[in-house]
């Protein structure tokens, strides 16, 4: 099968490259310590760089969090890759794809492969309006995989499927268990019914993640997301809706059921941008090292100590953004209130004594500093990246010159609704 | 065929510039067993057991004579000598599981003494008494993974000895067990994978309890070795789902050693997650059968899963798994086994404690005891079936149990609850 030539694409080269950090105070109280805990970093901290050549396009991203945020960043309630309560650091190459676009009789059609997202569930949180990652990031991304993703596209319908490796990474530097490479699956249909409007239903058969050998858990999972996303030069309104589910299961038996479900909404006007998030997500509790934070991995035997659920409200402000040269920076207060309780089996979860309460507060206030155009959509690939006026590679409008776009907006850098 | 090859191509030609992997052979001692498979001259496995003919009837209920509550610590493993009984803790409940707790058995009811703190250990899973009764050795977890060795002159007052560890012992011991070879007292140590650190085999000489020595070491395990059973120069390791493997290390009369031991057969018993092993001798001097244990999944504290597979050992390069029990709805942990009786006791987490009449030739069954396993087309006798369920414990209390180990001695059975303390149960016989 040949890469084929994005025949209505502008002829040439591009390329574009762009920068951001986001030096973050976060305030949890309590949190898995029993009390509260202040902390500051620089989180997010990436450098992404697109371009096209003839017919091939690519990106690559890299993420420093290994550096940055070594041990996680606070986020009560966050759960992954032997974290808890604490968002885990991505890895260091956190994306490097590339491909090709091709149409024939009405039909596009891409192939891209490399370090990536898997076509599954909604757009990275990187990417969305919080600085906090949702709790649900487990059960609706799967991400940083070696991954070969088909896509095609006639007219509303896109459809994509993508094979990868099954397990996760297990440090920032960790390589992928290559020779894992197409033991897991992922398939999502796309409608675009009117513009801004996008609606996804997703599934993925994915094999032992969480334990790199192969003989883990494996999960079967599913997604179905609601996306609007319409701006005008000085007004910009987003609002996302997305219902996930992973089942994880042993022997073909299902051992434990993750739900979430989540609505999150965004509107600007002339720079000034509120957002509230409200969601509810099934954590796995899992053996606790004497960190509090952490959890075995690869977990060994016995580790599972029931379902938690978290329920959490979050809001979100953030003024117009200031900028010299190509330098911007966005400052912004978040406050979340976060509930937990026992959830499906309960086992031995219990809010009161592991913090202390079951009602929790976390405030997250920073600024997000960006050099160069902003971040593209990310989570999609060839002519599965949707851009409401054009088809979009990998998330970045690279016919513009470098003028990115931003969560499908048609943001230039002095749009003043740009994140 | 030929667009999965593309897309493979493509995949690794993007992926090869990704990063550099890293390949690295873990190191392991002279006297690697490698996979050559010796035989073991010096073995007798006894004359075959006879047949028993056992009625099916409904087990009955372990009589539970008294209880001792913990309920800020979970529970782990538990280990008995004459009247005092020592059970380890796991993970993080109210207080991290770094305690050891000593108790006095002599009554019915269990009562604490006195207890160990083991400083840096969040879990300290795994415990056992020397078989003079001289050294208590606890495994303890995570990093950086070590054994601690105490001595027993005072049982209710154990006194540190020494800490082994070193970098092969990180991030943990999960399990280790204690057996004499030849006269010389070694500890197995089953190690902890963690990321990209592989489980591995550790052997300690344990002559001098001050100062232990290593002896051996392997990487082994898919993807870990969860625990080992040693006896009359024979260890079994458990490999979760490379099955049972069984090495000399020097009770076959050929040089084998724990430092330079030699494989002499394997299993895969269905199932795989194999957890742990005894290796069983009855009173008529057969040593044909051993008892694995499977744990599948579970839920503390309402759910588990996992049998108990029965393996025959008459060919030992090429065991065979010929009988099996199962729980519907619970699952299997750690063993004990009254030789003299016949009776093997097992942990069985929410399912309480279980006594299984282990006399005679467990191969052997009537047709209608046995069951298939069309995938494998194994055709196994099942216990239940063959009227071995002798008893239940722990299932009449009015709470939820979990039953992690359990141990047989003089009449009795110690049952340490994850959830409760530790139990003290009579014996089925």
């Amino acid at each position: 099968m040949a890469l084929g030539v994005a025949r209505d694409s502008a002829a040439g080269q591009t390329a574009s490259l762009m920068a951001q950090a986001i030096p973050v105070f976060t305030r949890a109280d309590p949190t898995a310590t029993r009390t509260a805990l202040d902390e500051g970093y620089l989180s997010q901290p990436v450098v992404m760089a697109t371009g096209t050549w003839n017919w091939l396009s690519g990106v690559a991203t890299l993420n420093l969090e290994g550096l940055t945020l070594r041990r996680g960043e606070l986020s009560t309630g966050a759960f992954g890759e032997g974290f808890v309560d604490r968002r885990h650091p991505h890895t260091y190459a956190h994306e490097l794809m590339a491909g090709g676009i091709t149409q024939y009789f009405g039909v596009q059609g891409s192939l891209f492969a490399g370090r990536g997202f898997v076509p599954f569930g909604s757009d990275d949180p990187m990417v969305r309006p919080f600085e906090k990652y949702p709790i649900n990031h487990h059960l609706s991304q799967i991400l940083e995989r070696n991954v070969a993703v088909a896509a095609v596209r006639r007219g509303p319908v896109i459809l994509e499927a993508g094979t990868f490796n099954g397990d996760e990474p297990i440090s920032p530097s960790a390589a992928p268990q290559y020779d894992r490479f197409g033991d897991s699956f992922a398939a999502r249909a796309t409608f675009l019914p009117i513009g801004g409007l996008e609606l996804s239903a997703s599934g993925a058969s994915v094999k032992s993640p969480e334990v790199a050998a192969g003989s883990g858990v494996d999960q079967r999972k599913a997604s179905v997301v609601g996306r609007f996303s319409r701006s005008t030069p000085t007004d910009w309104r987003y609002a996302l809706v997305e219902w996930a589910r992973t089942d994880e299961r042993a022997a073909r038996r299902l051992t434990t059921r993750l739900s979430t479900w989540l609505g999150e909404a965004a509107v600007c006007h002339n720079g000034f941008v509120g957002a509230a998030r409200l969601e509810q997500t099934d954590r796995p509790e899992e053996e606790l090292l004497a960190d509090p934070f952490r959890t075995p991995r690869p977990p060994i035997d016995l580790s599972n100590l029931g379902v938690s659920r978290w329920t959490t409200l979050t809001v979100s402000l953030s003024p117009p953004a200031v900028g010299r040269w190509f330098l911007t920076g966005r400052p912004f207060v978040e406050v979340a209130r976060i509930g937990a309780a026992p959830g499906n089996p309960p086992g031995v979860f219990n809010a009161q004594q592991r913090y202390g309460t079951d009602r929790m507060w976390m405030l997250s206030a920073g600024i997000r500093l960006r050099a160069g155009a902003s971040h593209g959509r990310m989570g999609r690939y060839g002519v599965a990246a949707v851009n409401e006026e054009m088809p979009m590679v990998m998330g970045t409008d690279s016919s513009s010159g470098g003028s990115h776009q931003m969560m499908g907006m048609h943001h230039t850098m002095t749009n003043p609704c740009t994140l | 065929m030929h667009l999965v090859a593309t897309i493979r191509a493509l995949a690794a030609t993007t992926i090869a510039s990704l990063a550099v992997i890293a390949c690295g052979k873990d190191s392991t001692s002279p006297g690697d067993p490698g996979t050559n498979v010796a035989s073991c001259p010096a073995i007798d496995f006894g004359p075959k057991p006879a047949a028993l003919t056992l009625p099916q009837a409904s087990p009955a209920a372990l009589a539970t004579l008294g209880n001792g509550l913990d309920t800020v610590r979970y529970q782990a493993e538990v280990a008995v000598r004459g009247t005092t009984a020592y059970t380890t803790s796991w993970s993080v409940r109210r207080f991290a599981g770094n305690k050891v707790s000593i108790w006095d058995v002599s009554g019915n009811v269990p009562l604490l003494v006195d207890s160990l703190i083991v400083n840096g250990a969040s879990t300290t899973g795994d415990v056992a008494v020397s078989d003079d009764g001289k050294l208590l050795v606890v495994a303890t977890e995570r990093v950086p993974g070590s054994i601690v060795i105490y001595d027993l002159t005072n049982p209710r007052k154990p006194t540190l000895l020494s800490t082994f560890t070193n970098a092969e012992t990180n991030p943990g011991v999960h399990t280790a067990e204690v057996g004499r070879v030849n006269g010389t007292l070694y500890a197995f140590l089953a190690i902890d994978p963690l990321g990209s650190i592989p489980a591995r085999l550790v052997t300690v000489n344990l002559t001098n309890p001050a100062a232990p020595t290593e002896v051996f070491t392997k990487v082994i395990g898919n993807p870990y070795v969860h625990d080992t059973f040693a006896r009359n120069g024979l260890l079994f390791l458990a490999l979760w789902n490379d099955g049972v493997q069984i090495w000399d290390i020097g009770g076959c009369g050929t040089g084998a050693t724990p430092a330079a031991p030699k494989v002499l057969g394997s299993v895969k018993t269905l199932g795989g997650d194999v957890h742990n092993i005894w290796w069983y001798h009855d009173p008529n001097g057969s040593k044909r059968f051993a008892f694995v244990g499977e744990e599948g999944f579970g839920t503390v504290p309402s759910a588990s899963s996992g049998d108990i597979h029965v393996i025959d050992l008459s060919d030992l390069a090429n065991p065979k798994e010929v009988a099996f029990y199962t729980v519907p709805g619970a699952g299997t942990h750690n063993f004990s086994v009254d030789e003299t009786n016949g009776v093997l006791y097992a942990a069985y987490y929410n399912g309480g404690v279980r006594a299984l009449d282990i006399r005679g030739d467990l191969g052997t069954c009537d047709p209608s005891q046995k069951a298939l396993d069309v995938t494998s087309n194994l055709s196994r006798c099942n216990l239940r079936l063959m009227g071995r369920e002798l008893a239940i414990g722990l299932q009449d209390q009015g709470k939820q149990v979990y039953i992690w180990g359990v141990q047989y001695l003089g009449g009795f059975v110690y049952a340490s609850d994850m959830i409760n303390g530790i139990w003290k149960l009579k014996a089925a016989k």
